[in-house]
């Protein structure tokens, strides 16, 4: 009996299971994906819209058939009323959306303590409170270390003055702590914040201040222009200094040069300096300090230089 | 043009005190005319005031001078004297140094003095003082500052500088491009 003319008929009904690709499809049958890396037919794709069409859902037929023949070499789990085929894990790694995060800069106990090999110990957050027979917070609300929770007798050290509120010693005590804390916090924060422009925080308070001296210099009525000129000012664009005027009335110049030239002549450049009435005030100060009573020697010494 | 500011002529007059100590005030109030400092492209002018009054009318970019230059600021703001300005600093001058004959050409060619060339020089002259340094027929050259106190330029050497050159003479031919 000859099947072949049946064969055939039944071939013809079906769309031919193995697909030949010039280059082969490399798939990721974890995430159920084949890429298929060939040539387009350039003159089908160029085509009137039918014959694309067709060779599009051609393609993508093929590519569905391979994939689908990779997915039959599988190993497969056998279920009770289906067949399973176990994914292998994917090789496909997507890009991620977000950009990955910045390290945090290191706090300065961090730094040390990575330089000294400190390592962070986990503390428990109770801790058992032996007088009143159960665990409490560490810390917080109705915690071991609040003020609500001292001790009803506190020894007073043998320096101290006894008549000094040991309790209130213990609470600014903690103030301060809390206090230095927040400064170290602070710090922290303005290290790491002109880290990212490259700026210490020393530079960073230079640069504000500048930046507020420019801002003051504008906010006068007549917007800085008769204000006195500060050592090291930055130079303010549009602002316009009152300069002398380049024809003064008769002998106003000579009488400014001179009291000038008084000032230079009289100790050179340190006549700005050093106040000289203050200076000699201070010291006709001390003296009737010392005339009235000792005690005031050193304090007379140290004013008695002036400088301002 | 314009006047200098306070720090400008503070500055001004510190380094004149330098060479002519408070006889500035000769500069400033002088007996026949008044004059006035007047400023014009960082340099300093010393200029007649009825001559500063009609250089009002010339503006700023085409004024090339006016009177005598005395020096200019530098862009740090110190200030540098010039040549030009020897005629006042010879005429008030504090300290004074004579060179000899054969000491004046080295000078002139822009070298120190140095010890052997000193002919006559002002008692108690102190240390890095600004000195106006003359020929032995009275000839300003130029001036510098003293490299040692009178009585310790008699210690140095012939050959030790006693005096540190600044300007001289030959400045108007060896710099006259960047002079004016």
């Amino acid at each position: 009996m000859d099947v072949s003319g049946i064969l055939e008929e039944h071939k013809g009904r079906f769309q031919p299971v193995q697909v030949e690709r010039l280059i082969p499809v490399e798939h990721d049958l974890g995430c159920l994906a084949s890429f298929d890396i060939n040539m387009l037919d350039d003159a089908a794709l160029r085509a009137d819209a039918g014959v694309r069409e067709t060779y599009l859902q051609g393609l993508s037929r093929e590519g569905t058939q391979l994939l689908v023949n990779e997915l039959f070499t599988l190993p497969t789990v056998v279920d009770e009323d289906s067949v399973y085929a176990a994914l292998p894990k994917r090789s496909l790694v997507l890009p991620r959306e977000k950009p990955v995060p910045k390290e945090k800069p290191m706090t300065r106990w961090e730094k040390f303590a990575k330089i000294k090999g400190i390592q962070k110990r986990k503390r428990g957050a109770m801790v058992f409170d032996e007088a009143q027979g159960e665990w409490r917070p560490r810390f917080g609300f109705k915690g071991v270390n609040n003020d609500g929770q001292q001790p009803w007798l506190l020894e007073v050290p043998q320096s101290a003055d006894p008549y000094q509120d040991q309790y209130q010693v213990r609470r600014e005590e903690k103030k301060e702590r809390i206090e230095k804390n927040q400064r170290r916090h602070q710090r922290n924060a303005e290290e790491s914040a002109g880290k990212d422009i490259g700026l210490t925080p020393h530079k960073m308070r230079k640069r504000d201040l500048q930046s507020a001296l420019v801002l003051s210099k504008g906010s006068t009525a007549s917007m800085g222009r008769f204000d006195a000129e500060l050592k090291g000012e930055p130079r303010v664009k549009g602002l316009r200094k009152k300069r002398s005027p380049l024809v003064g009335a008769a002998g106003v110049e000579k009488s400014k040069s001179l009291e000038i030239l008084g000032r230079v002549a009289k100790g050179d450049s340190s006549a700005t300096v050093l106040n000289v009435r203050k200076a000699q005030r201070a010291i006709n100060s001390s003296k009737r300090r010392d005339a009235a009573g000792g005690g005031a020697a050193t304090g007379s010494k140290r004013k008695g230089s002036g400088k301002r | 043009m314009r006047p200098l500011t306070d720090d400008e002529t503070k500055v001004l007059f510190e380094k004149l005190a330098k060479y002519i100590g408070r006889n500035i005030v000769h500069l400033i109030d002088r007996p026949d005319e008044p004059y006035c400092f007047r400023l014009q492209k960082d340099r300093v002018y010393y200029v007649r005031e009825d001559i500063m009054r009609k250089a009002t009318a010339v503006g700023r970019r085409n004024l090339v001078a006016l009177g005598v230059c005395f020096g200019k600021f530098t862009k740090t703001g110190k200030f540098r004297m010039h040549i030009t300005a020897l005629p006042y600093l010879a005429q008030y001058a504090k300290y004074k140094v004579w060179i000899k004959p054969n000491g004046e050409m080295p000078f002139l060619y822009g070298n120190h003095v140095v010890k052997a060339h000193i002919g006559r020089v002002t008692e108690d002259i102190p240390e890095h003082q600004g000195v106006i340094v003359y020929n032995m027929a009275d000839v300003p050259l130029g001036f510098g500052v003293s490299a040692r106190s009178t009585v310790d330029m008699r210690k140095v050497d012939p050959t030790g500088i006693t005096v540190f050159h600044q300007a001289d003479n030959g400045e108007y031919l060896r710099e006259e491009d960047t002079l004016f």
